[in-house]
């Protein structure tokens, strides 16, 4: 695999599976199930890009960033770091490969020590990694509070002595203190108030640009993920629908869940918002513990038909015309590596009936029931 | 005929690091039928201001008068309160799993709430009534689900539930104070679609309350923007979407990364909202306004007309015409804070070039 092409790429992560077990039982617990976080995901990181993750509860995002960061060992699949496989290391292998992923968490009050100092927890790493003491340290966890654009002075203030968004700019710069290669940001704005949100985006594009970040971005908001990503994937019960380079993605979305997702998310703008065709999902994302059989998106899919029930449609890409390509020419694109792999620079759907553009969809799911009939 | 009248609001809290002054003087009407979106930051007091209204804010220090249906609700007893809210005023909050008691079954606790204001329907009829409420908010096969504990349902059915009681006594006004914010898109877009299809059938009042644009662009006929415990801008949805007059208001809108700024800057508003404790002098956006000029610094501005039609109001010192994001109104306020400007510059020349003494006066007589 290690091609020209893997140069771009810094995490490459190859058929994840994790499952949780379900216990039941008193004395003796004994596993009854399976929850399906993760099922077979494969997705590419490029290197100083971002790739946006969106999904509802459930979806299996924040587990798919635990499996990436290392934080938990997958059930099965690779996750390829740099060129090295990290989900067979060991504790201390592990180790010099944690100060190259951070993790920022979405709520800023719970995920700093609030009976430390704001110096002591941004100092943390280096002293973890023993790459700094002393006043050595001191300065450097000044000069992240800067660069992050927080006041230096305040070193020895408690987190409660800061508001959300300065919080998560704490987070911030706790995250950069070991200049990693890749960020995953799991939900960073989604407790911050508007215009405190738009101050944090804005931080993290400039550290971008300035180190060469890459970053694995989590949200369920579809516009801050439209506007911090380079490509998006769509995750929905475990599996990935939809992948694509951001713009292709929500102005030709080809998943009937992606449209569905498109046209729920609320604009800021009511002429848009009377104007718009608004596909109404019917019930609720089933359990992860038994998804349903072949297409996980057929019970609540608008276009479900027999075949969707039965047999899972896998990723292909979709040539220039919005038809799904023929097998010649996905042999050829899978030549190229990563390029068909969600992530990579190709528009990829697993649907058997992929929305062509300008066609409507029926607001009503329920196994096609509804199907050719407006509602 | 107005169903609420809500005048010069005040609503404080005494606590020990000072007073915590949450509603500042905050007016606003609903009418029968329509609804009213309250948008703001943590902190506006958007959600004190509804609280107060149905005796929900104890320790507080409340003035000014809220008229519902003739009555004084500020003014009723705790006893007469209770007739009101659920029955004629109800309320559905943001967290729909704290809502509901965790061990009581759903149907029961819709009943229950059934009976407590009118006795005289039996267990079995409020039972039936609860099955229908289930049906009409979209729970399927409410037969069986009536008798399932909160925790069997998902966060868009619970949040259907707490419609469902809600609607259960036909109240004329329903406060939804953030009922979406804890909810995916798919469901958020399921529970608002509700919400209006359910309005248009019965007839009845809204007040939302968000922090999301989005949801206030999708559902509200009038939208009331609060900052710091004041209204700082009021008007028909379109107008504060189009043709937002306060920079607040404006600063809010561009702070949303929307498809036409992909890839963009975004435009955030600098710094944080206040504390309340210890407010701002004169406008309480000025510190982080990027129109700020004298005026602003020492005098509160109020609401005012910045339209003809007089339905959209203002509390900000920038002259009426510059309304609007069109190139015309941004000149009208750029000349507004040069001329203001401008005038502080030759006060603080004039008083430089007396200090400097007659150097200064012999140069501007020879000039």
């Amino acid at each position: 695999m290690a091609g020209s092409t893997d140069d771009n790429v810094l995490v490459r992560v190859e058929n994840l599976v994790k499952y949780f077990p379900v216990k039941a039982g008193g004395f003796i617990r004994h596993t009854v199930g399976q929850v399906h976080a993760v099922d077979d995901v494969s997705l590419v990181v490029e290197r100083g890009k971002t790739l946006g993750l969106v999904g509802e509860t459930g979806s299996g995002k924040s587990t798919l960033a635990r499996c990436v960061a290392g934080l938990i060992p997958p059930t099965s699949g690779k996750v390829i770091f740099d060129g090295k496989d990290i989900t067979k290391l060991s504790r201390g292998a592990m180790r010099p490969l944690r100060r190259e992923v951070q993790m920022i968490f979405q709520d800023p009050y719970s995920s700093l020590n609030p009976r430390r100092r704001v110096g002591a927890i941004i100092g943390d790493p280096f002293t973890i990694h023993k790459t700094a003491t002393g006043a050595e340290r001191k300065r450097k966890v000044q000069e992240l509070m800067e660069r992050v654009g927080l006041n230096p002075e305040h070193y020895n203030r408690f987190p409660a002595e800061f508001s959300g968004g300065q919080r998560q700019r704490i987070g911030v710069a706790r995250a950069l203190a070991l200049r990693p290669k890749l960020i995953i940001c799991d939900e960073p704005v989604s407790a911050l108030d508007v215009s405190i949100q738009a101050q944090v985006l804005n931080l993290l594009a400039d550290l971008q640009q300035e180190y060469g970040l890459s970053y694995l971005f989590i949200a369920h908001d579809l516009e801050v993920v439209r506007h911090v990503s380079d490509k998006v994937a769509v995750m929905y019960l475990g599996r990935i629908g939809e992948a694509a380079p951001a713009d292709a993605l929500y102005e030709r979305p080809r998943h009937p869940y992606t449209v569905a997702l498109l046209s729920a998310a609320p604009a800021a703008d009511p002429d848009a918002a009377a104007a718009r065709q608004r596909v109404i999902l019917v019930g609720d994302v089933p359990s992860p513990i038994d998804p349903p059989a072949g297409c996980r998106f057929h019970p609540r899919c608008p276009k479900a038909e027999d075949i969707c029930g039965r047999v899972e449609p896998p990723l292909v890409p979709d040539d220039e015309a919005g038809q799904p390509a023929n097998d010649g020419q996905s042999a050829a694109d899978a030549s190229q590596p990563g390029a068909a792999v969600p992530g990579g620079s190709l528009h990829v759907t697993a649907c058997h009936f992929p929305v062509v553009p300008g066609e409507r969809l029926v607001s009503a799911g329920g196994a096609g029931a509804m199907k050719g009939e407006p509602s | 005929m107005t169903l609420l009248e809500v005048k010069d609001l005040h609503v404080s809290f005494p606590t020990a690091d000072g007073v915590v002054r949450a509603v500042r003087g905050v007016s606003f009407d609903v009418e029968p039928g329509r609804t009213l979106g309250i948008v703001g930051e943590s902190g506006s007091g958007k959600t004190v201001l509804t609280q107060t209204l149905l005796g929900l804010t104890q320790g507080a220090e409340v003035e000014g008068s809220a008229v519902f249906e003739g009555s004084d609700l500020l003014a009723l007893t705790e006893d007469q309160m209770r007739h009101v809210r659920g029955a004629q005023i109800s309320v559905i909050f943001q967290d729909p799993l704290t809502s509901l008691h965790p061990l009581y079954r759903i149907g029961w606790q819709i009943a229950e709430m059934i009976r407590a204001h009118d006795q005289s329907v039996s267990k079995k009829e409020a039972h039936t009534r609860a099955i229908e409420l289930l049906r009409m908010v979209g729970i399927p096969r409410p037969e069986t689900r009536v008798d399932d504990y909160p925790h069997q349902f998902s966060g868009g059915m619970r949040q259907r539930a707490m419609i469902a009681m809600a609607l259960a006594l036909e109240p004329r006004l329903i406060i939804a104070d953030e009922p979406t914010t804890a909810l995916d898109a798919t469901v958020q877009a399921q529970i608002l679609d509700l919400l209006l299809r359910l309005q248009q059938d019965l007839g009845t009042a809204l007040i939302m309350i968000t922090h999301d644009l989005g949801v206030v662009a999708d559902i509200a006929d009038d939208v009331m923007v609060m900052y710091a415990g004041r209204a700082a801008e009021k008007a028909p949805k379109r107008e504060i979407f189009y043709a937002p007059h306060h920079p607040y208001t404006k600063g809010l809108l561009e702070s949303i990364p929307s498809s036409s700024a992909a890839g963009a800057r975004l435009r955030p508003i600098p710094g944080s909202p206040p504390s309340l404790i210890n407010l701002p002098s004169g406008c309480k956006f000025h510190p982080r306004c990027g129109y700020v000029f004298d005026q602003c610094l020492t005098e509160e501005p109020v609401l005012h007309p910045v339209a003809e039609s007089g339905g959209h109001t203002s509390a900000c010192w920038l002259p009426s015409e510059a309304a609007g994001l069109t190139a015309r109104a941004e000149e009208l306020r750029e000349q507004a804070v040069r001329g203001q400007r401008g005038q502080e510059a030759a006060r603080v020349a004039a008083a430089a070039s007396a200090e400097l003494g007659v150097a200064a006066g012999d140069e501007g007589s020879a000039a």
